[in-house]
């Protein structure tokens, strides 16, 4: 079994790719009877290892529970969800806040950090909370990828959205999870840096072998990606590699268009 | 309106962020309420029973004080021949007269010589049954006494000692103990609020208390149809001439009621004292909810104003949800207040004070003053937070974070806060230096509300520091935990200073009383070790002088080197300076006193004061009216004739045993005052052989044995006494603080509560990225450890700071030593943290229990 700290050695192209997670027949519901609404309609998808996966869809299509059941934030109704070989569905509170600090990393859209500590006490707070000690040599590579290396006693009011974002991506690569979850990492950032944080998440696939499942609906930003996933109505439809950003939004055009005639 | 109906609505809407404001509004305005409607019952009560137990004119014999008590220096009451009732009969308009006889100066045991009477401090009375108690109380069983051996108990006193028909009872009295067997229990018609009654039948009752028939100590009078009690005064006064007391009912009520009221005006100010300053501790608690409330809603206000609404509109609309708080919190305080009220008498039936709900008296003033004080407080205390709220501009309706904390007004408030403080400080130094009480006093009392005020300005300044300084001795164990409970306290440092500082006041007050109390006893024993020179003091803890019987029974005992015997009376004195100084207190002792109590002298040798026809004086008295040695005093002693008597000895003014007293030898009291009116021993002093310490002190117990009425203490158990009694007052003064450190604790609560609303997104991002519960739970109490000790840290040194002025102050007064309670201290600032962890109980709960992806969706 693979360990929490364990690098994945595949690069980014090319290669045997294993799976990081993989979810089976999974429905998430809410409500019951006459008001039920089913947001995940038995899905079953696999994240391959050191692959940069973009997961797409109309609002409501199930894009961000898909995540966050896949991250252990959210639970599901029936179906399994594995990390690596650990079933993650049916984990105790308590086993899942380890598996998150341990193995996953996060990127939110915003509030990302922790306005009390600076940057650097930021990228290192899952280790920290976990009593590990960073490794130094892997800390300085990751601050270095992503440009921070002037700012890191800066607290996060002190630096602009796009750097905000990147200290979220170091704190999210710096302790070398397995996999690493964005929920529509760009949203709030202007074009220029949302182009900076998505090459340097292209980057950490590439260069540092990183597993990275991205929620989006930015077809720029899913062009990113090694892999693209479509969600509609809870269900995966489509799925599409080595897009381009063209590509992607004639798919989603697609989809628009059937969404309206149907 | 709109105004209205959106305060309306936000209050509603918030009604959970607000209950503890309402709580502490609520404990503050019960306190008031109930503090007013238990001493107005008390008023009601004593008034029900002083007018119920007043006759329409008493007369009394001359020298009896109003609530007859023995003022005679023989320990008998002053009486009047039984020829005064026969004339008090022949005065016009008296339908009847009957005359009383009773006592205050006894004690009542049972058949195992165990005292009966109260312990609240109540009165224990022994008298003849007469008719106005057959008016206020009904014999429940067996009958009114009749002879010698016949006496009557009241059922509360007999209920609370299992005293049953038969039973024999002991009355002590200066003439000696008389014993007899319950005839009766006689239950009050009124609320009798603790007194312990005991009747005998007329010529019983005169033998027992005076030691002789046909005298009485009252008259009761009645008045005849149509007849006023001031007409009844004037005619019973042209029938008996001037000598003797005579009261009208009203009087009679009002001179009891006097000592009654000046009592309960203590308690009420006292208790009200206290209210105020949990009033203070909720300002602080208020003040911290609206700010937050209005840092919370800072989009939504900079949208109304960006609509359209102005500042004062806005700012009105706080005031009105403060105005909704403090209705609320005070209607429901005022019923709570009753209920308070309700409860404490019920606590002091416990303590042997029966008090009756059917006397429970709530004056139209008080709901008034409850409601008034609990909506004024709230509004006042919103007063800031709302004026910021009126500032909040249009465009913080557009901009995500809250403005930054203004960099001026923090300089200001600092430079205001040491201003303050210094002032303060410099009051308490003058208060220190000082050599006139009075005026020390005074710039005590400045010194401490400057420092108070400087200390809660400055409080959000020190709070980085202070803070800072506990994370690094304590957080820093725990880790990244530690440290970000370290930075949440830090955030806001308003809100740290102010939830400190409400803490702050009640634990300054603790620290401060605790150091002024230790000292006190640690100056008391000081003294007593330094200037007592006897092994063991006897008096009457029921204010009864002592027999000679007893004092023989004591002389009697083996192992005793000495006994100084201790008289007291009051004389007229002619000075050098030609004055006449009218009942001035004399001291008649043993010569042997000199040496049982080393007071130092200016002049003169103290035991040349007891040889005969001497005297000695203390300094400020022979500087007043030109005395030196051998000035000659003439002294007319009351019951007796003038003596010359030269001083020999002028005593330091500076001592606190016997501060002011004039020493004269019992020999010489003798020569002048007949032995039939020398007054009785208030003390006697025993001194031990050498090494036989504590086989005399046996012997002196086992002589005192048939003298209950008396208490033998040596050193150790005086010194001990003193403790007790300074313990109990602080500690029930402890109790009053409890109620401002109770609200205080709410504020930490609410503080951490709001806290944790306001950080729901980040605990939400921490929890996501894989902080446990634990340790989320964790790092809210390490924030409410560390923001309470910040507030004992304060609180504590303010308080022995203002402890040690007090002490420098009173060491005027004999306060000389000053001794810092170290463990009380410790177990403060101890207990604090534990204060934090508790307070932060629900808060951590709850903050545990939020839901992740809720919390991180959270705007």
């Amino acid at each position: 079994m693979t360990s929490a700290v364990t690098i994945p050695r595949h690069g980014g192209t090319g290669g045997r790719t294993a799976v990081a997670a993989r979810a089976r027949q999974v429905v998430k519901a809410y409500g019951a009877g006459e008001t039920r609404v089913v947001a995940l309609d038995h899905v079953d998808v696999d994240i391959s290892r050191g692959r940069f996966t973009a997961i797409m869809g109309p609002s409501g299509s199930g894009k961000s529970t898909l995540m966050h059941c896949l991250a252990g934030l959210d639970t599901v109704t029936s179906g399994q969800i594995h990390i690596d070989e650990t079933e993650i569905t049916g984990l105790k509170d308590k086993k899942l806040t380890q598996l998150r600090r341990d193995r996953i990393g996060f990127i939110f859209q915003a509030f990302n950090l922790l306005p009390t500590l600076n940057a650097l006490e930021n990228i290192t707070l899952p280790m920290d909370i976990a009593g590990r000690k960073p490794d130094r040599e892997w800390l300085e590579r990751v601050v270095e990828t992503v440009g921070l290396a002037g700012r890191l006693k800066h607290r996060p009011a002190q630096l602009s959205g796009g750097q905000q974002q990147r200290v979220a991506v170091a704190r999210a690569l710096a302790a070398r999870p397995e996999i690493i979850f964005g929920d529509e990492p760009t949203g709030n950032l202007d074009s220029r840096a949302g182009a900076e944080v998505l090459g340097f998440l292209r980057r950490s696939v590439d260069d540092l072998g990183q597993t990275i499942v991205m929620v989006t609906h930015d077809p720029v930003a899913a062009s990113y990606a090694d892999r693209v996933l479509y969600l509609a109505d809870g269900r995966i439809v489509d799925e599409m590699h080595q897009p381009t950003a063209d590509q992607v939004l004639d798919r989603m055009k697609d989809f628009d268009a059937r969404g309206r005639t149907s | 309106m709109t105004v209205l109906k959106t305060s309306m609505r936000n209050f509603f809407a918030h009604k959970g962020r607000m209950a503890l404001s309402a709580v502490a509004v609520l404990l503050s305005v019960a306190f008031v309420c109930g503090t007013l409607v238990f001493t107005d019952t008390m008023n009601t009560t004593f008034d029900k029973l002083f007018a119920a137990t007043t006759s329409d004119v008493t007369v009394s014999a001359q020298g009896a004080s109003d609530t007859g008590e023995t003022t005679s220096g023989n320990g008998k009451p002053p009486v009047m021949p039984a020829s005064v009732l026969g004339e008090v009969r022949k005065a016009a308009g008296v339908q009847s007269a009957e005359g009383t006889v009773f006592s205050t100066s006894v004690t009542v045991v049972d058949a195992d010589k165990d005292s009966l009477s109260p312990s609240s401090g109540a009165p224990t009375i022994v008298g003849n049954w007469n008719g106005n108690d057959a008016r206020t109380m009904k014999i429940t069983s067996g009958a009114a006494p009749e002879g010698p051996d016949q006496v009557m108990v009241d059922a509360d006193t007999a209920d609370k000692h299992h005293l049953k028909l038969g039973d024999e009872i002991g009355v002590i009295s200066a003439v000696g103990t008389h014993t007899a067997r319950i005839s009766g229990i006689a239950t009050f018609q009124v609320t009798n609020p603790g007194a312990a009654i005991f009747y005998l039948d007329t010529k019983t009752a005169q033998e027992a208390l005076v030691g002789q028939t046909g005298v009485y100590t009252n008259v009761n009078v009645t008045a005849a149809q149509g007849v006023t009690h001031e007409q009844l005064k004037k005619n019973v006064v042209a029938r008996i001439g001037g000598d003797y007391k005579v009261q009208t009912a009203k009087e009679t009520a009002d001179a009891n009621q006097q000592d009654v009221k000046s009592f309960l005006d203590v308690m009420k100010y006292a208790m009200l004292g206290f209210a105020g300053i949990a009033f203070l501790v909720g300002i602080f608690l208020i003040i911290n909810t609206f700010s937050m409330l209005v840092a919370q809603r800072t989009r939504e206000i900079g949208l109304m104003r960006a609509i359209g609404s102005s500042r004062r509109q806005v700012n009105r609309s706080v005031l009105a949800e403060a105005l909704l708080l403090g209705v609320f919190g005070s209607v429901l305080g005022v019923a709570a207040g009753v209920g308070l009220a309700i409860g404490l008498m019920k606590l002091m039936g416990l303590m042997d004070m029966h008090l009756s709900t059917d006397d429970l008296t709530v004056a139209w003033t008080t709901p008034v003053v409850g409601l008034l004080l609990g909506v004024v407080v709230t509004v006042l205390a919103a007063y800031l937070p709302a004026r910021r709220a009126g500032r909040v501009s249009p465009m913080a309706a557009l901009r995500d974070a809250s403005a930054p904390a203004d960099a001026r007004a923090s300089r200001l408030r600092g430079v205001v806060g040491v201003v303050l403080t210094g002032a303060g400080a410099c009051g308490l130094y003058l208060a220190a230096t000082a050599d006139d009480a009075k005026r020390g006093a005074l710039w005590l009392g400045l010194g401490v509300v400057l420092t108070l005020i400087g200390f809660v300005v400055v409080g959000p300044l020190l709070a980085g520091g202070v803070v800072r300084v506990l994370g690094a001795v304590l957080l820093r164990v725990f880790g990244p935990v530690g440290r970000m409970a370290e930075r949440n306290a830090l955030r806001n440092p308003r809100r740290t200073g102010a939830t400190g500082a409400a803490l702050m006041i009640g634990l300054a007050l603790v620290a401060c009383l605790s150091v002024v109390g230790s000292s006190m006893v640690a100056s008391a024993t000081d003294q007593l070790d330094k200037t007592v020179g006897t092994d063991f003091i006897v008096q009457s803890d029921s204010g009864q002088l002592i027999t000679p019987q007893a004092v023989q029974a004591m002389k009697a005992a083996p192992g005793l080197e000495r006994v100084t015997e201790y008289k007291w009376t009051k004389a007229d004195f002619s000075t050098p300076d030609g004055k006449t100084l009218k009942n001035t207190a004399i001291t008649a002792a043993d010569p042997t006193y000199a040496t049982d109590l080393r007071t130092e002298t200016v002049a003169g040798n103290l035991a040349d004061a007891y040889r005969p026809d001497s005297m000695s004086v203390h300094e400020q008295f022979a500087e007043d009216h030109d005395i030196h040695l051998g000035s000659t005093i003439s002294v007319a002693f009351r019951d007796g004739s003038t003596a010359k008597l030269t001083v020999r000895a002028i005593t330091s003014s500076d001592v606190v045993i016997d501060q002011g007293a004039m020493y004269t030898s019992i020999d010489t009291l003798a020569t002048y005052v007949p032995a039939d009116r020398m007054p009785l021993d208030q003390l006697v002093f025993a001194t031990a052989k050498d090494g036989q310490q504590d086989a005399a002190y046996t012997a002196l117990k086992a002589a005192l044995h048939d003298y209950p009425q008396y208490t033998v203490r040596d050193q150790t158990d005086y010194k001990q006494e003193l403790k007790d009694q300074i313990g109990q007052l602080l500690n029930m003064i402890y109790g009053l603080l409890a109620l401002a450190i109770i609200v205080a604790i709410l504020g930490v609560v609410n503080t951490l509560a709001l806290s944790v609303v306001e950080r729901t997104r980040e605990i939400g991002l921490m929890r996501a990225i894989g902080l446990s519960r634990r340790q989320l739970r964790r790092m809210i109490r390490m924030e409410s450890v560390v923001i309470a000790l910040f507030g004992a840290l304060l609180g504590l040194g303010l308080g022995m700071g203002w402890g040690a002025t007090a002490q420098k102050l009173l060491a005027l007064e004999g306060l000389t030593v000053l001794e810092i309670p170290w463990s009380t201290i410790v177990v403060v600032f101890v207990g604090s943290a534990f204060v934090g962890l508790f307070a932060a109980l629900v808060p951590a709960f709850r903050a545990g229990r939020m839901n992740v992806l809720n919390a991180i969706a959270t705007e």
